[in-house]
C-alpha cells in the first residue's frame, strides 16, 4: 500500500488535484481510498456526493471519506476519561466528561486525532493500492507531520529521567529490602512500572509511524499557484518537510495559463531550482480550469503517471 | 524460666532489627529524597504547561495520568514544602 499527501496552501487546489490523482489512479485499475482531513472538506462537492467518516464507494475502485476532526478528538477524549475513571475511582462522583471537554481545545489535540485517524487508516486499510491525503492547510498539516519526531524527542527524555527514578527506587529496595511509601508499593522494575510501560508503547508506536512516513511508499506532493504568496508559502512548506525528512515526490503547478508562463516559470525556478536540493522533486503543470463543480476531478493532464 | 529467656531474645532480637532498620533508612535518606525530586521534575515536565515551562505535546500527559497517582502526590507536596526546600536539604545533610 502506498500513501500520497496533497499539501499547500489554503485554497491553491489540494483538493481538486487530490481528487484527479485518485480518480486517474482508480481508472488505471487501482484500489483507491481517498480521505480528506481538512476541517473544511470538499472532497464530496467535488464528487458530488454527501460523504461521512466513514469509507464510501463512489465508483468500482474508489472510495471516500471526510475524516471528523470533532468528532476524532472527542472519541480520543471519551476514551482517555474511561481509562482515567477506571483507575481514579474516587473521581467518579466529579463529573470528570465536562473538565475534560476542555482538553478538546487544548493545543495539539486536534492535530494528535488527526494523526490517529491518519495511522488508523494506514494500519487497518491494507486492501488498498493507495490511500490519497487531503490535509488541511500548511500550517496544520506540518505539525501533524511533525508530531512524531517531536513526540519521539519527548519521549526520550521522559524515559531518561523515569528510567533514574526506577534505579533509585531499586537501589532503595536492594537496602531496605522493599520499597513502599506510605504503604504503597512502588514498581522499581523497567518491566513492571505502568509509567514506563506506556512511554515505551507510544515511543513505539511512533517509531513505527515515522518509518512509514518517511519510506519509500509514501510521498507527499506539494501543491502550488504560480503567484508569489503561493511561492513564499510553498518555498516555507518545502523547507519544513526536508527538515522533517519527509519524502517529497511531486511539486504541482495549479492553475496555470498560458499567459502567465513567464511568471510561472520564475516561480517554479525560484521553488525548485534555486537550492539544488530540490532537483529529485518532479514538476508538473495543471492548466487552470474553465469548468468548476463535479467535473473538476476529469483533468486532461495525467497526474497519476509517476505515482504507479 | 525458658519463657524469660525467650521474652529476652525477643527484644534482643527486635533491638537489632530496629537498628538495622535504622542504618539502613539513614544511608538511603538521601537517594530517596532525590528519587523525589526526580519523580517532581518529572510531572513538573508534564504539567509544564500549568507552570509556565515548555512541556511535551498534551497527550503524552493525558495517557500517562492514569499511573501516576503516587507521582501527583508527591508533586502536591513538593509545591508545598517549595517555600522551604532550603532548610529541607539543610535537615537532611545533618547542618546546624
Amino acid at each position: 500500500m502506498k500513501t500520497i499527501f496533497f499539501t499547500g496552501k489554503g485554497g491553491v487546489g489540494k483538493s481538486t488535484i487530490a481528487s484527479a490523482v485518485a480518480w486517474q489512479l482508480a481508472g488505471s485499475g487501482k484500489k483507491v481510498l481517498a480521505v480528506s482531513f481538512d476541517p473544511a472538506h470538499n472532497l464530496g462537492d467535488i464528487f458530488g456526493v454527501q460523504l461521512s467518516d466513514r469509507k464510501k464507494r463512489f465508483e468500482d475502485t474508489l472510495y471516500l471519506e471526510e475524516v471528523d476532526l470533532n468528532k476524532a478528538s472527542e472519541r480520543y477524549i471519551r476514551e482517555n476519561i474511561a481509562l482515567l475513571e477506571d483507575v481514579y475511582s474516587y473521581l467518579k462522583p466529579f463529573n470528570m466528561e465536562r473538565y475534560f471537554q476542555v482538553l478538546k481545545y487544548s493545543p495539539g489535540i486536534e492535530e494528535y486525532a488527526s494523526l490517529t485517524a491518519m495511522e488508523e487508516l494506514i494500519r487497518g486499510e491494507k486492501e488498498f493500492d493507495y490511500l490519497i491525503f487531503d490535509t488541511p492547510p500548511t500550517g496544520l498539516t506540518l505539525r501533524i507531520l511533525a508530531l512524531p519526531y517531536v513526540t519521539l524527542s519527548w519521549i526520550e527524555r521522559l524515559k531518561r529521567i523515569r528510567s533514574s527514578i526506577l534505579e533509585k527506587r531499586y537501589t532503595i529496595h536492594n537496602i531496605n529490602g522493599h520499597f513502599s511509601e506510605k504503604g504503597v508499593k512502588l514498581a522499581y522494575n523497567e518491566d513492571e512500572d505502568m509509567v514506563m510501560k506506556k512511554l515505551k508503547s507510544i515511543e513505539e508506536r511512533f517509531i513505527e509511524l515515522q518509518k512509514f512516513l518517511k519510506s519509500e511508499n509514501n510521498s507527499i506532493v506539494v501543491v502550488f499557484n504560480p503567484d508569489f504568496l503561493s511561492l513564499r508559502e510553498s518555498e516555507r512548506l518545502i523547507d519544513s518537510l526536508d527538515e522533517l525528512g519527509m519524502p517529497i515526490r511531486a511539486a504541482i503547478d495549479n492553475k496555470y495559463e498560458e499567459s502567465l508562463s513567464e511568471l510561472a516559470e520564475e516561480i517554479e525556478g525560484k521553488l525548485l531550482g534555486g537550492k539544488g536540493k530540490n532537483h529529485e522533486i518532479e514538476l508538473l503543470r495543471v492548466s487552470k480550469q474553465g469548468r468548476t463543480g463535479e467535473a473538476t476531478y476529469e483533468l486532461d493532464e495525467n497526474l497519476a503517471s509517476i505515482f504507479l | 524460666m525458658l519463657e524469660i529467656v525467650k521474652r529476652v531474645f525477643e527484644i534482643i532480637k527486635n533491638f537489632f532489627s530496629v537498628m538495622d532498620r535504622a542504618h539502613r533508612s539513614r544511608v538511603t535518606e538521601l537517594t530517596a529524597y532525590e528519587e523525589r525530586e526526580l519523580e517532581n521534575i518529572f510531572v513538573l515536565l508534564l504539567l509544564g504547561s500549568l507552570a509556565g515551562i515548555p512541556s511535551p505535546p498534551a497527550f503524552i500527559a493525558v495517557e500517562l495520568f492514569p499511573y501516576m497517582e503516587h507521582e501527583l502526590k508527591v508533586l502536591e507536596a513538593r509545591s508545598k514544602e517549595a517555600s522551604d526546600a532550603l532548610s529541607e536539604l539543610a535537615g537532611l545533610l545533618d547542618m546546624d
